[in-house]
């Protein structure tokens, strides 16, 4: 199955690429939390350099077998994500409140994060298996029922930045198939008519945050209070930052999960706008290369899978920096490569996987 | 691999679709550069200026906890203020001075007190604690000298509350402060060092729903980190209130049926699964950890070897005795190895080879049928039956009652207790014999069960032959009065047990409290069923030597018979005869909960056949 030749296509710009923002990633976290005082957190870096480690090695992995392979189990494992959501969502329901992990030996899986994948996974599959009648509409019917109901499920557990990027996600990669703003703008009216809707399956504290996005005095302690150590961490950076260990706002608990949603903003504290300029543009590096992959790839399914996971990065990224720098409501979203996490990493890399795959065997389709 | 696709592409604007997606991530790029150019650039010193200037700090304000109350809305756990008493080092002008007043105040010597405030001076204006939960005498005095202590104030702070002390402690569980080995857990890592949280019982299991969220106060430090002025603040919202299935009236006549005995009495509602009481002794008093519990207490309470902290009803397994011949009994009618007739003469002992096993009855009870041997618990009847039925049969029904696996309360740590496994005899090992089945017959040797698993074994019985879940909270209720959680009877499974012999059984129980072993337990107006048990802990004739090895007292009962409402389990750790000693118990229970005798017979109700007290 695996060819040497392969190994000639084999894009290194892009692993070095994505190397140097895990190890950054890394860096950042250790800094952040060497002045923490649990014990936990001071040794949250070693975790996650070992999340680094087995997401190099699902990189890799991920590029083995033909993606042409992956795409005969599209449906099997867009079912399977489906059933493990349901598992969160009955195990959470004895387990006492918000439950969005399994529990599987000594770790804990985050479902919702590959549902994404596996969300893209079967999109591709299924737009692949009827793109000769895509120009009829009635083909978006399906897709777009399974979203909601993935979307629905994620918000159960809850998880609404989840939901809102697995619903931009599939919007994003319709788009990409020519579904004509004609259908469209019904859906989002129609969308917007059940905000409403939306509203009462959310929990207090997601209603609070929206609602403190809007008028931040409601609440000084809780959303407002990130935002606004959020804002002063990232402008405290100016243009060259502080350096290296050097940022109080963040390192002295001003910021809160200044690991995982808020780690652009210690980014930002310590490198200035200079790093953050250049963090912006690896990401735009890495999510035009997998565009490009997409468009030079001659199979159809392979155009999707590849345009599909550089959505997925581009609203991720876009959604957690616009999160950090105040500009929308806190909502949960990690930062690919860079946030703390297990599930985020795999699930990031067995994308970015997915890509250099792709574009390996471009030539033999 | 999937068939070859003819070569594309069908969809010639896709690559232009693509080249546009391009253009849309170099847009939401230049979007977050020029959020970040503004916050960076043009208002960077600002923001410097900001964080550098020292700037807000936070304060939290605790929570209170959420009460836990009975079915009925009676309060068990609630808070009480406590009042702490804090030093700002460097608002006290003659340390000396403030010293030898508080020391007059606290009752310690000076030294201790100058000690104290000397370990403040690193950091001047960080509130200092000094003594945590003042007394009522010591809190006047500091009031009335406040002139004379410059720098030394009184914070309040709610404290959990155990109004009636050791009442149902192991299963309300306590509270303290998160430890060390905790805050190094990953699931602990949002705790702060003193906070406190629930640590058994309903406490801990519950805690995610009591703890309420904590509040804060936004203040304005200067560079010292002196409070400047109070910016913002917070209030916190409390915990949600629990409500118990627990009946408080059932509860306290069955902590006073049980003072000064060791054991445990359950009660439970047999056709739901609902938790009426729940006493396990010997217990603690919870108030002693919600205050920061002192070392002398903690080592009385975790060293004492009758582990109070333990709740016996569901964490500790038990030879279950003579209850045990209901599952023997059971396992014959429903294998057709016994039916209701079958007789055996009882002349007070049975051979089995060369080995002798006693009755408990000296001289016999002469012949019986299987009711005559249920209602006097005969042991030589139980013997042959045992043998009859063969112990996998038994094993088979014992099973199906929900013995040897956790009943499912859910409150930590439950006991499987243990079910004989018999292994054929192989060379070199002793195998399994018949006088294994024997001694298993009447419920001793390798059957061991938890109170809880008697309890959910007898409620099936009682209730036609469902398993429910035991569970004891009810609801979940915010303090606006939304219901969080709502929590429903929920059967586990059917033991599968033909009908006419739940009925038989049930006759044969009642006859033990009509005109056999439980008769104590009886209560004028209500039928009650029941099986008393003995379990012997030591050799026989051993107990004589050793008064603290006398035999544990069962009972396992329910009723109304033909109404179940209430079943109810009673075991009193080497209390002796179960009929003697754990029936009565069980019989204060049903007046309790059925509003009958002495003790209650001011409440206007009638003897109810149907009991508003236990809807």
């Amino acid at each position: 199955m695996f060819d040497r030749r392969l190994l000639t296509y084999f894009d290194w710009g892009l692993v070095g690429a994505i190397l140097g923002m895990t190890v950054l990633g890394v860096l950042t976290i250790y800094s952040a939390n060497a002045l923490a005082t649990s014990a936990f957190r001071q040794t949250l870096y070693l975790r996650q350099l070992t999340w680094v480690c087995v997401g190099v090695g699902i990189l890799f992995l991920a590029c083995t077998v033909s993606y042409r392979n992956l795409g005969r189990f599209a449906y099997v494992i867009f079912g399977l994500s489906l059933l493990s959501l349901l598992v969160v969502l009955v195990l959470g329901k004895t387990g006492l409140g918000a439950q969005r992990w399994i529990r599987v030996g000594p770790f804990t899986v985050q479902p919702s994060e590959f549902t994404k994948i596996a969300l893209i996974l079967f999109l591709a599959r299924y737009f692949d298996d009827h793109r000769e009648e895509l120009h009829r509409p009635q083909v978006m019917i399906l897709p777009a029922a399974a979203t909601l109901v993935c979307a629905f499920l994620v918000l159960k557990q809850p998880d609404l930045g989840t939901a809102l990027l697995i619903v931009f996600l599939a919007v994003g990669v319709m788009l990409l198939l020519g579904l004509s703003w004609r259908y469209l703008v019904p859906i989002l009216v129609g969308g917007g008519v059940l905000t409403p809707l939306l509203w009462h399956f959310l929990k207090d504290y997601q209603r609070r945050r929206i609602l403190v996005f809007f008028n931040p005095d409601l609440d000084p302690l809780g959303a407002s209070y990130h935002i606004a150590q959020s804002k002063i961490a990232v402008g405290s950076g100016g243009a060259f930052g502080k350096g290296w260990m050097a940022a109080s706002q963040s390192q002295l608990n001003f910021l809160p999960m200044n690991h995982t949603d808020f780690l652009f903003a210690v980014l930002a504290e310590q490198w200035g706008f200079l790093g953050t300029l250049l963090v912006l543009l690896v990401y735009v590096y890495l999510i035009t290369r997998g565009l490009q992959i997409a468009m030079e790839s001659t199979d159809f399914f392979a155009t999707l899978l590849a345009a599909g996971v550089s959505s997925m990065l581009a609203i991720q990224v876009f959604i957690n920096v616009a999160m950090v720098l105040g500009m929308l409501p806190v909502v949960g979203i990690p930062l690919p490569l860079l946030s703390y996490g297990g599930s985020s990493m795999v699930v990031t890399m067995l994308g970015l996987g997915l890509l250099l795959n792709i574009h390996m065997r471009r030539f033999m389709y | 691999m999937r068939s070859r696709r003819s070569p594309l592409p069908p969809l010639q604007a896709l690559p232009l679709r693509l080249k546009r997606a391009m253009f849309c991530v170099a847009v939401g790029c230049l979007i977050l550069l020029l959020r970040l150019w503004y916050l960076q650039i043009l208002e960077g010193d600002r923001y410097f200026t900001l964080s550098a200037n020292n700037r807000l700090r936070l304060r939290a304000v605790e929570a209170p906890r959420g009460f836990i109350l009975d079915r009925h809305g009676d309060i068990l756990v609630e808070n009480r203020p406590t009042f702490d008493l804090y030093a700002i080092p460097e608002d006290i002008t003659s340390p000396a001075e403030v010293a030898a007043t508080l020391a007059e105040i606290l009752r310690v010597a000076p030294s201790e007190v100058e000690a104290r405030l000397a370990e403040g001076k690193a950091r001047p204006y960080q509130p200092l604690l000094l003594r945590k939960d003042l007394d009522a005498s010591m809190m006047v005095a500091v009031e009335e000298r406040r002139l004379d202590l410059p720098g030394i104030n009184l914070r309040v702070r709610p404290i959990r509350a155990y109004p009636s002390g050791g009442t149902a402690a192991n299963l309300l569980g306590y509270v303290s402060e998160v430890n060390q080995t905790q805050l190094l857990r990953e699931e602990y890592r949002d705790f702060r060092a003193g906070e406190y949280l629930g640590q058994s019982g309903v406490e801990r299991r519950f805690d995610a729903f009591i703890r309420g969220v904590d509040g804060g106060e936004q203040v304005e430090v200067d560079a010292r980190g002196r409070a400047l002025r109070l910016v913002n603040r917070t209030e916190p919202r409390s915990g949600a209130n629990i409500y118990l299935t627990i009946d408080r009236k059932i509860q306290d006549a069955a902590e006073a049926a049980f003072a000064g005995k060791k054991g445990t009495v359950v009660a439970m509602n047999p056709t739901t699964g609902e938790i009426l009481a729940l006493v396990s002794r010997p217990s603690y008093d919870p108030n002693l950890f919600a205050q920061r519990i002192s070392g002398e207490d903690w080592q009385r309470i975790a060293g004492d070897p009758g582990h109070p902290l333990q709740n016996r009803a569901v964490q500790a397994q038990y030879p279950p005795g003579s209850i045990f011949k209901l599952i023997v009994a059971i396992a014959g009618l429903e294998s057709g190895a016994l039916t209701p007739e079958s007789k055996v003469y009882c002349n007070g002992a049975f051979h089995l080879g060369s080995v002798k096993f006693d009755d408990w009855k000296k001289g016999g009870h002469g012949t019986l049928d299987l009711r005559g041997a249920i209602v006097n618990s005969c042991n030589v009847y139980f013997y042959q039956a045992g043998l009859k039925v063969g112990i996998d049969e038994i094993v088979r029904v014992s099973k199906a009652f929900g013995l040897g696996e956790p009943p499912g309360l859910g409150l930590g740590d439950e006991a499987k207790g243990h079910l004989p496994n018999p292994q054929p005899r192989k060379r070199g090992q002793p195998g399994w014999s018949a006088g294994n089945t024997v001694v298993s017959s009447i419920g001793q040797g390798l059957v061991v069960t938890s109170p809880m698993q008697l309890l959910s074994m007898v409620s099936a019985i009682a209730n036609g032959g469902t398993l429910y879940r035991p569970f004891v909270v009810k609801r979940v209720v915010s303090l606006a009065g939304d219901v969080l959680e709502e929590y429903e009877p929920e059967a586990m499974h059917q033991v599968g047990v033909k009908p006419e012999t739940l009925v038989f059984m049930r006759q044969a129980m009642m006859g033990v409290v009509q005109e056999g072993t439980g008769s104590r337990s009886k209560v004028p107006g209500v039928l009650i069923a029941g099986k008393t048990g003995t379990a012997q802990v030591v050799k026989k004739g051993e107990e004589k030597r050793q008064p603290d090895l006398k035999d544990h007292a069962w009972f396992a009962s329910f009723a109304p018979v033909d109404n179940p409402r209430i079943a109810v389990v009673v075991l009193v750790e080497n209390g002796g005869f179960g009929g003697l000693v754990a029936a009565p118990i069980a019989k204060a229970v049903y007046e309790a909960a059925f509003g009958i005798g002495p003790r209650y017979a001011q409440t206007p109700s009638p003897p109810a056949k149907e009991p508003e007290v236990l809807d």
